[in-house]
């Protein structure tokens, strides 16, 4: 085929997808969803907000702060790096191997070359749209503390656009490469052996970027200077560099972002190579093959009404690689979380009042975070994980209240445990013993039951049972909602708290007022709570009584 | 017994069913034909309950389908013409976790898995999953989930897509014998052959109302057959 025609053909096959995004966007459809758009760009506005405030911060330190501040950034994209590799290898695993529209692809006069970039194409926007969306307040707050030419925003744009573009390649062509390699009958497997994998990379990565001693501020200035994130051979280097001097205005060089350029074309067609020599081979491999499932451990037991959707949601959880693979990213980001955590040298700050209780909230709030965006992986795509097959529930004599209910106990119960033991360790590891414990402890639980009946019922109004891949659930604009409306919970909630924990401290004797104040304060978190929990299931219970699934 | 209460159901103004009323008494196999988007499906969804009659209403056994539906639905059995199932399930887990949602007793549970999986020739591929199941192998699956609990009432669209010549001659042996037991049976198919095999009564359906029932001895008599009539019906 001449090139000309393959271009065409490119869009031929993403005409297809681009129509049913044009299709599913009428007016009634931006109409309805205005609330969350809006939502979004005051979070957005909130983000810049936080960035700027930091910036200022780290830039006033004397002698330290444009060092810092520089630092802060190159460690910015040294995270992403790593961040969106990953994410890039699980959704081209998604895209190119298990996506529902290959068959089709494959059997239609398309050359192999096409289907692979219609695929990267699409790899490439579902693995780093979110961050994409989500780093402009962060550079616009660095535009605007140096104040910085127009030119730093087209170019970061662009620079970013390629350091994604970077990743995209690298994680599309470690995919081909595991693929083949590790025995893909079971695809799991092939996700099990990226997990190991990545797990020890990043283990041994950062265990040998983090120098040990940050006991004392000295220490802990010079390990975050010594932070190796300056590699001459890392993407994250070549934005930095590519994007500083006009930053500081200290003059425009073409050099690294021609590096940039020239890696991405690299990385792109190096995933090309891989396709092209690989795709086919593995296609085959991925296919179901008539896999005979061994009876489990648990293989005579008999689930009752209440507990079989749960039962059947766990069993299809793990053997669905779409959904489980998810797994290995936030395995990633909270091992890295609690490392961080680890590594705050909470004696050497130990001079600041209330350092500790800072530190604690501190906490709570990234931890708030994490739950909300491992709800929105897990619990707000549960009610859509029945897919096409809900006409089953909807035709059998289950209730919706029954349905919804083992819905928000499978995703409640793995992610409460797991945020129970995510702030029990990272407390530990800043010594936060004592009532500053118990109170993480127990305002975690509240936000985990809060947050869990929010994503059950969101994902219950806004399911989507037609989907190419489970993680595609999650990022869809109502999945996006709810993640900011669920961090606003949070916000709200240990602001509350906050604000309860000051008027306490500040009283040397309680008065009333002061009694007043507290009372509000524990009323607003339970009504806030109650009413996140409690009003979108009601909502969603009744929306899902509207739907037939899809039959 | 099924009965259809005068029930009609629109989508964006557009008539889709209009007024149909209609019984079939209990052990009675009813088949309704029609050109595609004639209404047949939209008549049976709302008779599973997947679909809310706009007017009238529809009582399954003795009970109304939107009033009383988990009483409704418990008695129900329903094949769909799209055999969309749970992909990372087994064929046995799946009967199972139907059984455990129709609240079957679990001896009982296990004996009618083993049954169903002999009867519909699925007993030796059990343990595999789903997805690797062809078009013929799921549609004999939904058949034994929709009568694992023994329903009074079952619906079926479309019920032998995707099934070999045995398979065909299976379920109709299956469906007779569930209506000499007294099992209702509602049909909508395209295939007239079969409808005028294996029908008491057939409904001619066509821009969402029934024009026509014949009995199978009317059908009988009449030049052409089914397939004769239908094709003057449709052409109306």
């Amino acid at each position: 085929m001449k090139m000309g025609q393959e271009d065409k053909a490119f869009f031929l096959l993403i005409r297809p997808k681009l129509l049913s995004l044009k299709n599913s966007i009428g007016t009634k459809v931006v109409l309805r969803r205005l609330p969350f758009i809006a939502i979004g760009v005051g979070f957005w506005f909130l983000f810049y907000i936080g960035t700027y405030k930091v910036l200022s911060y780290v830039r006033g330190i004397e002698f330290f702060g444009e060092i810092l501040s520089r630092k802060l950034f190159s460690m910015t994209f040294f995270s992403l790096l790593g961040f969106l590799i990953i994410s890039s290898i699980i959704t081209s695993i998604s895209s190119f191997y298990l996506s529902k529209d290959i068959p089709l692809l494959l059997s239609k006069p398309v050359e192999i070359r096409d289907i692979l970039r219609l695929k990267t194409f699409e790899a490439f926007m579902n693995s780093s749209w979110m961050v994409l969306s989500f780093m402009p307040p962060v550079f616009i707050a660095y535009g605007i503390s140096y104040g910085a030419p127009a030119g730093y925003y087209f170019l970061i744009l662009g620079c970013f656009l390629l350091f994604s573009l970077i990743t995209a390649g690298i994680g599309i062509t470690i995919a081909h490469i595991l693929t083949r390699l590790f025995p893909a009958k079971r695809t799991r497997n092939v996700l099990f052996g990226i997990g190991v994998f990545l797990f020890l990379s990043l283990y041994f990565l950062i265990k040998g970027l983090i120098p040990q001693d940050m006991s004392t501020p000295e220490g802990f200035i010079s390990s975050i200077m010594s932070f190796k994130t300056e590699s001459p051979m890392l993407p994250s280097y070549w934005i930095t560099e590519a994007v500083f001097p006009i930053l500081k205005k200290s003059g425009f060089s073409i050099f690294y972002p021609i590096i940039l350029l020239s890696n991405a074309l690299f990385f792109l067609l190096l995933s090309e190579i891989a396709g092209l020599r690989f795709y086919r081979v593995n296609m085959e491999r991925v296919q179901p093959s008539g896999e005979r499932i061994k009876r489990w451990i648990l293989g005579g037991y008999y689930p009752e009404i209440n507990t079989a959707m749960f039962y059947k949601d766990i069993k299809t959880f793990f053997r669905d690689t779409g959904q489980w693979s998810q797994v290995f990213i936030i395995g990633a980001l909270i091992m890295i979380y609690v490392y961080n955590f680890k590594s705050i040298p909470i004696n050497a700050l130990s001079g600041f009042p209330f350092i500790k209780e800072i530190m604690v909230l501190v906490n709570l709030v990234l931890s708030g975070l994490v739950l909300s965006a491992v709800s929105a992986r897990f619990i707000y795509a549960s009610v859509s994980l029945e897919g096409q097959a809900f006409w089953i529930i909807r035709t059998s004599p289950v209730g919706m209240n029954r349905f919804i209910r083992s819905k928000f106990f499978y995703g409640f119960i793995p992610v409460t445990l797991l945020m129970l033991v995510l702030v029990f360790l990272t407390n530990l590891a800043m010594n936060a013993g004592g009532i500053l414990m118990y109170l993480s402890l127990g305002t975690v639980l509240i936000l985990c039951i809060s947050v869990s009946g929010l994503g059950t019922g969101f994902g219950a109004i806004y399911p989507k049972f037609k989907y190419e891949n489970i993680a595609s659930v999650s990022m869809s604009l109502g999945g996006m909602a709810f993640m900011l409306i669920a961090f606003s919970v949070v916000i709200a909630t240990l602001s509350l708290e906050a604000w309860i924990f000051y008027v306490y401290s500040l009283e040397d004797a309680m008065d009333l007022s002061a009694k007043i104040q507290i009372a509000l304060g524990v009323i607003m978190i339970i009504l806030i709570n109650a009413i996140a929990f409690y009003l979108p299931m009601r909502i969603g219970k009744k929306k899902l009584q509207e739907q037939t699934g899809i039959i | 017994m099924i009965i259809l209460d005068n029930i009609s159901k629109s989508f964006n103004a557009t008539h889709a069913v209009k007024n149909i009323s209609l019984t079939v008494s209990t052990g009675e196999i009813f088949g309704i034909v029609g050109p595609n988007g004639a209404g047949k499906t939209t008549t049976i969804r709302m008779m599973t309950g997947l679909l809310t009659p706009d007017k009238g209403k529809i009582i399954i056994g003795k009970y109304d389908i939107v009033n009383e539906s988990i009483k409704a639905k418990s008695i129900l059995g329903y094949v769909p013409d799209k055999a969309f199932l749970y992909e990372k399930l087994t064929a046995r887990e799946f009967l199972i976790f139907i059984s455990s949602i129709y609240r079957i007793p679990k001896s009982e549970a296990l004996s009618r898995t083993d049954e169903m999986l002999e009867l519909f020739g699925i007993k030796d591929i059990e343990d595999e999953l789903i997805e690797s199941f062809s078009q013929g192998m799921r549609q004999r699956l939904l058949f034994a989930s929709a009568l694992i609990h023994k329903p009074e009432v079952l619906l079926i669209d479309e019920p032998f897509m995707g099934l070999d010549p045995f398979g065909v001659r299976m379920l109709k042996g299956v469906i007779k014998d569930l209506s000499s037991k007294g099992v209702t049976i509602f049909l909508a198919t395209h295939s007239l052959h079969i409808a005028e095999e294996l029908c008491h009564r057939v409904g001619f359906i066509n821009k969402g109302s029934i024009i026509s029932i014949k009995t199978k001895e009317e059908i009988k008599g009449m030049e052409g057959g089914l397939e004769g009539l239908f094709l003057k019906m449709g052409s109306e």
